[in-house]
């Protein structure tokens, strides 16, 4: 299970970076077909086809990068949005999620002004950074973009790296202090 | 010759502790409960972590559907939705221009495993209330008759708490409690300065911080501050009928525990007039069947035991059985939130929490008290808490990127929350009828729940949204959101989860239900001792209560029983 996951992990690294060099552009077209085996393979299969997982992951990671902690890609997070809008969400939710993530993929192309996967990721910090600040400050009105800004910090955090790592977690405290010092908790607890 | 000495119908909060009072009295107790049992390596979900949660623990359709009613409720998620009726299964009607939100779990337990475990004694103030203010009956009994009960099932339950010298909310029998947060002690030192009269003082709650031999001999271990209470706990450190008084009841080798077998009616044998046991059906064969008992004790909720005494109804008792009072079914009571506030309390940043604590602080009821009131009688106690804000305030803001991550990481300021529970009056008119002709899918007729609160409520939720007003912005608190107190209304029937009052104690059985005993005027060998018998309802959560009146109540039917009256 481990190795599984951990190769799991390398495959969305590398679905990046493949399509940093272009490698799944010729997939963006072709829902789910097999054409492509490795990135086919490579991800979950559900409602997102492999451009959207590749946007998907390109944005998680933008918007939760590996630092000293783990990232988005490490804690797995566009397998449990695949999983989200497959298995759970209803077919509003479906279609918001596709509409939603298509218009997200226009906007921030024509911002980029290439596809915003194939940009090196601090270029994709700057243009994500910009459209983020855009929508909070009321100039953008982008409702999607809010609810997948959100459905990413809660599959982050919520995930062993996201909970045990970035933050901190303790499955059985043992016993409730009500007034400690900060600096020996200093981060939030995940629950 | 009866198959049992005495039959305990659900096995709940008050069941458990009638039948480990019975089994340790050396009587053979069936309990008989309409759900599955219980165990808790199969249906607690106390070791789940974040990332075991499914889809983000969001409501799948399937529960909106299964669940439509249940799912509103906080303790429903979907790691606990083992503990909830699937309200397809379980119908109910309320009546024209009513609601009321029936929440509820029928398996070994009931409640008990569920409950918020906030366990307060009622006062004398609470037992003279009727009398003094002339709404429903007087209690037949006084605090001096239960306080001896209260110590009995709070040494036994284990509660933690701290001794406070207050008349409004007596004192009793406590493991060391739970600390307030740094900035709670601020709130409190603000309030208690601003509001002569007003306490804030750590929640009492059903968790052992310190536990007895008695407790451990039974399994049970210390909280482990989890706060995971409402998915069962696999330390038995909260009180629970599965983790202590029905292990206490089989350790005496005199329990017989039925499980999957509804209890629909009460027989009554026609020459003396006594019940001789109760009907039952099997939930899961539809087969009916009978059990028999020298005594038969009601412990199946407020609303299914009211239910089970109308179902019970016969030529001799046209109303209902044992309802020559006609009382039965009326002044249904729970208690109404709604009065809510929240707010930030600023200082105290380089100070955190540690662990997760089950519980909260308490203030308790001032109004009608220490400090007057305009437009009720009666009052109200808040239940809250202060905590930092924890990584979900990242969500809804500006920022990617390492600045998202140092906001997730970096605990917020202190917010408080509090929310009122006030006192519903007794009315008549608030009752649970049965249906004439529907009838749930093992044919017993379902209830019509017919409850709204009035003018006393009403003006009270009001003056509650205005006292936190006035608390937050005593303590100092910024961004306080309340409801407009012009305008707010109490939360709906149901949603306190205290359903009570539906077949009432009194001195007198014209217009009582159940004698100073919990005991039938009419059947002496039928006693009721779920919320049901409750006279009024004060306004502390009341399942403390519940356990004292059935420990006092089965003992004394015990006695009963050695003598031969019953
Ligand atoms: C989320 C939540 C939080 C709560 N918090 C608190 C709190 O903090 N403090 C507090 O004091 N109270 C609290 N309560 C309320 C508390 O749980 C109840 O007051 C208490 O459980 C009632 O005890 P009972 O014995 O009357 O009923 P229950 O505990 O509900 O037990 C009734 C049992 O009877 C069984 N039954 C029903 N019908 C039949 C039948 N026809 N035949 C056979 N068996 C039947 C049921 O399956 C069930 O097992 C809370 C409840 C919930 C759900």
């Amino acid at each position: 299970m481990r190795d599984f996951k951990l190769h799991r992990r390398q495959v969305f690294q590398g679905l990046i970076a493949l399509s940093a060099v272009g490698g799944i552009a010729a997939c963006s077209e072709q829902t789910n077909s097999s054409s492509d085996a490795t990135a086919d393979s490579a991800i979950s299969s559900g409602l997102f086809d492999a451009a959207d997982m590749a946007l998907i992951a390109a944005l998680s990671e933008t918007l939760i990068p590996r630092t000293d902690t783990a990232g988005a890609i490490d804690a797995e997070v566009p397998d449990t949005l695949q999983a989200l809008a497959t298995d759970w969400g209803d077919e509003g939710f479906q279609s918001y999620w596709l509409t939603g993530l298509a218009n997200l993929r226009t906007v921030l192309n024509e911002r980029a002004g290439a596809r915003f996967e194939t940009l090196e990721h601090s270029q994709r910090g700057e243009v994500l950074s910009a459209y983020d600040r855009a929508v909070f400050d009321g100039d953008i009105e982008d409702g999607f973009y809010r609810d997948f800004k959100n459905t990413v910090i809660q599959a982050f955090y919520m995930s062993e790296p996201g909970a045990t790592e970035a933050l901190a977690y303790e499955p059985v405290p043992g016993e409730w202090i009500g007034c400690v010092p900060l600096s020996d908790y200093p981060k939030n607890w995940a629950t | 010759m009866a198959e049992f000495d005495v039959i305990v119908v659900g096995s709940g909060m008050s069941g458990g502790w009638v039948a480990k009072e019975m089994c340790e009295q050396g009587f053979k107790v069936a309990v008989i409960e309409r759900g599955r049992s219980i165990s808790p390596t199969e249906d607690y979900s106390d070791f789940i972590n974040p990332w075991d949660v499914e889809h983000l623990n969001r409501k799948t359709a399937q529960d909106l559907e299964d669940y439509r009613i249940q799912s509103e409720v906080y303790a429903f998620q979907s790691y606990t939705r083992q503990f909830w009726v699937k309200d397809t299964e379980h119908p109910y009607e309320t009546a024209e221009g009513t609601d009321f939100r029936w929440l509820r779990g029928y398996h070994e337990g009931g409640k008990s495993i569920m409950w918020a475990r906030q366990s307060y004694r009622l006062s004398e103030i609470d037992f003279r209330a009727n009398k003094t203010d002339g709404h429903g009956v007087d209690w037949p009994v006084r605090y001096d008759d239960l306080s001896p009960w209260y110590d009995y099932v709070e040494r036994f339950a284990g509660i933690s708490g701290s001794v406070e010298g207050l008349e409004i909310l007596p004192d009793g029998i406590y493991q060391p409690p739970h600390d307030l947060t740094c900035a709670e002690l601020d709130f409190r030192d603000r309030i208690e300065a601003e509001f002569p009269g007003r306490r804030v003082i750590p929640g009492r709650a059903a968790n052992l911080t310190e536990p007895t031999q008695e407790q451990m001999d039974l399994g049970r271990g210390k909280c482990q501050a989890r706060n995971h209470c409402f998915q069962g706990c696999s330390f038995g450190a909260y009180f629970s009928s599965n983790s202590a008084t029905l292990p206490a009841a089989r350790r005496t080798g005199n329990l017989t525990f039925i499980s999957d077998r509804a209890v629909h009616k009460v027989i009554i044998e026609e020459a003396t007039g006594k019940a001789a046991g109760v009907e039952t059906v099997d939930t899961k064969t539809g087969e009916r069947s009978r059990v028999t008992a020298r005594v038969v004790f009601l412990n199946a909720g407020t609303i299914p035991s009211t239910m089970i005494m109308l179902n019970s109804a016969s030529e001799q008792a046209p109303n209902g059985l044992g309802n020559s009072s006609g009382q039965l079914g009326r002044n249904l009571m729970d208690h109404h939130s709604g009065a809510r506030g929240s707010a930030i309390l600023p200082g105290h940043l380089d100070k955190h929490t540690f662990g997760r604590r089950p519980n909260g602080f308490y203030i308790p009821r001032f109004r009608n008290h220490t400090e007057e009131a305009e437009g009720f009688v009666r009052g109200y106690g808040y239940q809250g808490g202060a905590m930092r804000t924890s990584w979900w305030s990242a969500m809804d803001k500006k920022g990617i990127g390492d600045e998202l991550k140092f906001d997730a990481r970096t605990p917020g300021p202190w917010r408080i929350s509090v929310v009122a529970f006030g006192e519903v009056l007794p009315n008549e008119r608030n009752q649970i009828r049965l249906h004439p002709n529907k009838t749930d899918k093992w044919g017993f007729p379902i209830p019509i729940l017919d409850a709204a609160w009035g003018e006393n409520e009403r003006n009270m939720v009001r003056q509650a949204t205005r006292d936190t007003r006035a608390m937050l912005e005593a303590a100092g608190g910024i961004d306080i959101q309340t409801e407009d107190p012009e305008t707010v209304e109490p939360a709906p029937p149901g949603i306190g989860i205290h359903e009570m009052g539906t077949a009432r104690m009194g001195r007198d059985p014209s217009t009582s239900f159940l004698n100073k005993w919990n005991q039938s005027w009419d059947i002496p060998n039928l006693f009721i001792t779920d919320g049901s018998f409750m006279s009024s309802g004060g306004c502390q959560n009341p399942s403390l209560t519940y356990m004292a009146f059935s420990a006092r109540a089965a003992n004394h039917a015990a006695e009963l029983m050695k003598d031969g009256t019953i």
